[in-house]
């Protein structure tokens, strides 16, 4: 497989930072409606996470460890989902940090604005997409399923997965409407032949099959990341289904029934925040 | 016989999602001073039926609502000056139509004598008051924001 390599000029930024603990922002644009539930995320693996709100304009975002977009419909997804956000100034912080290689997640709108940006694949130059996650298909509708993907590249291709175990499963949720993974031909083979499809939907018991992929995204890609591996674009929302009592298999939440540690205590879904945690130094 | 009917719906309240444009194109560089949006329909519809077809596309709520809406015929298929269409790549282009296919289901209707049809987002610039906008400045608006080519296409 090509382009698979450890993410060496993220490491040497983590390892610069020595023992301050690691410093988070999640940008808020207007119609952003995950942050909360992706700062508790952050916060429970770990990391010193910040909401940061768009009218605070793009200096406020400088100087953090990484960046974490949260999902919604930033500018009400106008002209296309994440396209205003990708332009706005206060991604030019994030899309700067990215090209240092500095971590960045973008969950489902998050990710979709990452795409507008050019950030992932990132084959082409900044702010000129060359992939999308277009209206799902059949149909276009709005699609809020449970859903499984699987880690479909070595995890040291990516920053954030370098903590998962090969082809480890997580639960999460799709919710969007458009998250079809759509390119010219020519670029999706590219994408699938040099490891940019960081995650594929499957069942639960890691089987890729037409019915797990809720968008009818080609190769049931989940999630993008780009050729560093610093920038990670997933669709599904791995911080709705971080908590036991979010968890889909009934059998997780009878065994915790009646203790409210065990209820509240991180699961599934927590797994790629951990691995953002790990990637960045923190030790827990 | 097979005839193209094009109809451009706008809104006649203020277009929030145009005005995010427009500021978000200045920025951008794009000297454009007013933006239209619209939704641009292009129906292809049996020749003896065509007359019929605006008072179909009328009585669809989804598409044209008249407290809120205008409806033009458009004379042609194609975009007005200073107009650049946006629609979605079709991936099933040049596949056999099913013969069994002679009328299209929208918004839950049956249009009756129309055998296909296309949607695009038009966007109508002027670089200032009375001019609209020239093709270089359009096919930059287009590329650097409007259009993502990934998926979608363009028509000047």
């Amino acid at each position: 497989m090509l382009g698979v390599r450890p993410c060496w000029t993220f490491m040497k930024i983590s390892a610069a930072r020595g023992h301050r603990a690691a410093r988070v922002a999640v940008p808020i644009f207007p119609g952003s409606n995950s942050e909360e539930e992706t700062v508790r995320a952050c916060l429970a693996v770990g990391l010193h996470a910040t909401l940061v709100h768009w009218s605070a304009g793009p200096a406020a975002l400088r100087g953090y460890d990484a960046y974490v977009l949260p999902g919604g419909f930033a500018y009400e997804d106008r002209i296309r989902a994440g396209a205003i956000a990708a332009h706005d100034a206060m991604m030019d912080a994030v899309v700067a940090a990215a090209q240092r290689g500095v971590l960045v997640l973008g969950i489902c709108n998050g990710a979709q604005i990452l795409v507008e940006a050019g950030l992932v694949p990132g084959t082409g130059p900044a702010r000129r997409p060359t992939a999308a996650f277009a209206p799902n298909k059949p149909g276009g509708r709005f699609v809020c399923r449970h859903v499984y993907v699987k880690l479909s590249v070595p995890p040291d291709r990516c920053a954030i997965t370098t903590n998962l175990r090969a082809e480890e499963i997580i639960p999460m949720w799709a919710a969007h409407g458009e998250g079809r993974l759509a390119a010219s031909r020519h670029e999706l083979g590219r994408l699938h032949r040099s490891g940019h499809i960081a995650f594929r939907y499957c069942d639960r018991f890691g089987n890729f099959t037409p019915e797990a992929t809720p968008n009818g995204s080609p190769f049931g890609a989940a999630a993008l990341t780009n050729k560093d591996g610093n920038v990670l674009a997933i669709m599904p929302h791995a911080e709705r289904d971080a908590w036991t009592y979010q968890q889909r298999d009934g059998a997780v939440r009878l065994d915790a029934r009646g203790d409210a540690a065990k209820m509240l205590a991180p699961a599934g879904g927590i797994r790629l925040f951990a691995g953002l945690a790990r990637a960045l130094g923190v030790k827990k | 016989m097979l005839k193209p009917v094009a109809y451009s719906v706008e809104l006649t309240i203020p277009d929030n999602e145009a005005y995010t444009t427009l500021v978000t194109l200045v920025r951008l560089g794009i000297v454009c001073r007013k933006l239209e949006r619209s939704e641009v329909w292009v129906f292809d519809v049996e020749e003896a039926r065509a007359d019929d077809l605006e008072a179909q596309i009328r009585s669809i709520e989804t598409i044209f609502n008249p407290n809120k809406h205008v409806l033009f015929a458009l004379g042609s298929p194609r975009p007005r000056p200073g107009e650049v269409w946006v629609g979605e790549r079709d991936e099933d282009a040049g596949q056999p139509r099913p013969a069994a296919l002679r009328e299209v289901r929208l918004a839950g209707r049956t249009l009756e004598g129309v055998f296909g049809y296309r949607r695009y987002k038009g966007w109508r610039l002027w670089e200032s008051e009375g001019e609209v906008a020239s093709q270089e400045v359009i096919a930059n608006a287009a590329e650097t924001l409007l259009c993502n080519p990934a998926f979608q296409v363009i028509i000047t």
